[in-house]
């Protein structure tokens, strides 16, 4: 491996960070074709440093998540039971999968990235709620509806929001898949749990977002004990990713207050796509 | 028949000091870590792979990453007991499988 510069992984935790918690999306969905493309690190190293820098961002936004009543524990415990599986055989499929399908594959997830930002399907972002009352149970409640039923308080509303979930085995199918991917590529996996939650399960936007972080945050884990097995986990590139990381997202969530979220998930899109290609271009050697 | 006492309320309580804490005692780790490390290697590139001299500054690191990595299944552990307390048989059985299933692969990165 090259010579690495500290303080400019500690930049790339940064500014991970800050888009990350400004436009809702996990922070491996930029460190890892950064680590890739920039400081040439195998892929698998990338993604194991991925996986530990999400892990503490996931904790931090938890902390505060939990703190206001928006994490549906019982929801996140329940959908652990598939998504850990999937993290751990995504841990061992990226030892065997060759560096090139993986950089092919990440650019395949940034393509869906970029898409749902730039044409506004963006359904992790936290600014374009929609109203989380009008979130109704359907007729398709299971038996386990009843307990994972939960409430909280939201504050532009002022009101308290009750809901129920519904379509339990449909959101245990696709989070195995997130885990999978999460731990394949690196991301934090947020951008199938939240829509998934969100559109099938009838969980209010809000409690989607805060029980997806507690979600990431032990899948994410996870996987990351599993590249610590086959060692792709090297404390000197984490240390500064995992301060940049955290630093950043406090940063990212004061400035969301104050920036036009549209026109920065656009620009932010756009770049994803240019990423995608250099991704590609990685895969077929010409970078 | 479930203990009310035990309210997931106050489970959410728990959890979030247990996050906040648990992220505080690490991330100082961390950065302690990489503060020795600045002082042994000074503030030029460093190869990625410890050297003999850098030792301390790894082992530190390393005890900040294993414990952020161990939050989580510190949140779930607290879970269990307090299903434990409430008597929530159900979710006894969900939390212990997912303490078991992510202990395989703590088990498998610590050997």
């Amino acid at each position: 491996m090259n010579d690495i510069n500290l303080w400019a992984l500690g930049g790339v935790g940064l500014v991970a960070g800050l888009l990350g918690s400004m436009l809702g999306v996990g922070g491996g969905i930029l460190i890892v074709p950064i680590l890739t493309l920039a400081f040439h690190l195998p892929i698998q190293v990338a993604i194991g440093s991925s996986l530990v820098a999400i892990v503490a961002n996931a904790c931090t936004a938890s902390g505060i998540y939990t703190k206001v009543r928006l994490t549906n524990i019982k929801l996140g415990l329940i959908l652990e039971t598939a998504t850990i599986p999937g993290a751990i055989i995504g841990g061992f499929a990226a030892v065997f999968i060759a560096p090139s399908i993986l950089s092919a594959l990440f650019g395949l997830v940034l393509i869906y990235v970029a898409y749902t930002m730039v044409t506004r399907r963006h359904f992790i972002s936290v600014d374009n709620q929609p109203n989380d009352h009008s979130v109704a149970p359907n007729n398709t409640s299971d038996g386990l509806s009843s307990s994972l039923a939960d409430s909280y308080y939201d504050r532009s509303l002022d009101k308290v929001v009750d809901y129920k979930v519904n379509r339990t085995a449909t959101g245990l199918g696709t989070s195995f898949f997130a885990g999978f991917l999460s731990s394949l590529l690196g991301v934090g996996g947020g951008i199938i749990n939240v829509p998934v939650m969100h559109l099938l399960m009838g969980v209010p936007m809000k409690a989607a977002i805060a029980t997806s972080t507690f979600i990431i945050a032990l899948t994410a884990a996870t996987g990351a004990f599993i590249y610590q097995y086959y060692g792709n986990i090297h404390p000197f590139i984490i240390a500064p990713l995992v301060i940049g990381i955290v630093i950043g997202s406090r940063i990212g969530v004061e400035l969301t207050q104050r920036t036009r979220g549209a026109l920065l998930r656009r620009i932010f899109g756009a770049f994803l796509f240019l990423v995608a290609i250099l991704m590609f271009l990685k895969t077929a050697n010409v970078i | 028949m479930e203990n009310t006492k035990w309210d997931e309320g106050r489970l959410k309580n728990w959890a979030s000091l247990t996050f906040r804490v648990g992220i505080a005692i690490s991330l100082a780790l961390v950065v302690i870590g990489f503060i020795i490390l600045i002082y042994i290697s000074g503030f030029k590139d460093i190869q990625p792979l410890v050297r003999l001299e850098e030792i301390p500054a790894a082992i530190v690191i390393s005890i900040g990453i294993l414990l952020l990595l161990l939050i989580p299944m510190a949140q779930v552990i607290l879970s269990t007991v307090f299903f434990s307390m409430s008597r929530n048989r159900l979710f006894i059985g969900i939390s212990v499988a997912v303490l078991c299933l992510s202990a395989v692969s703590l088990v498998m990165a610590l050997t």
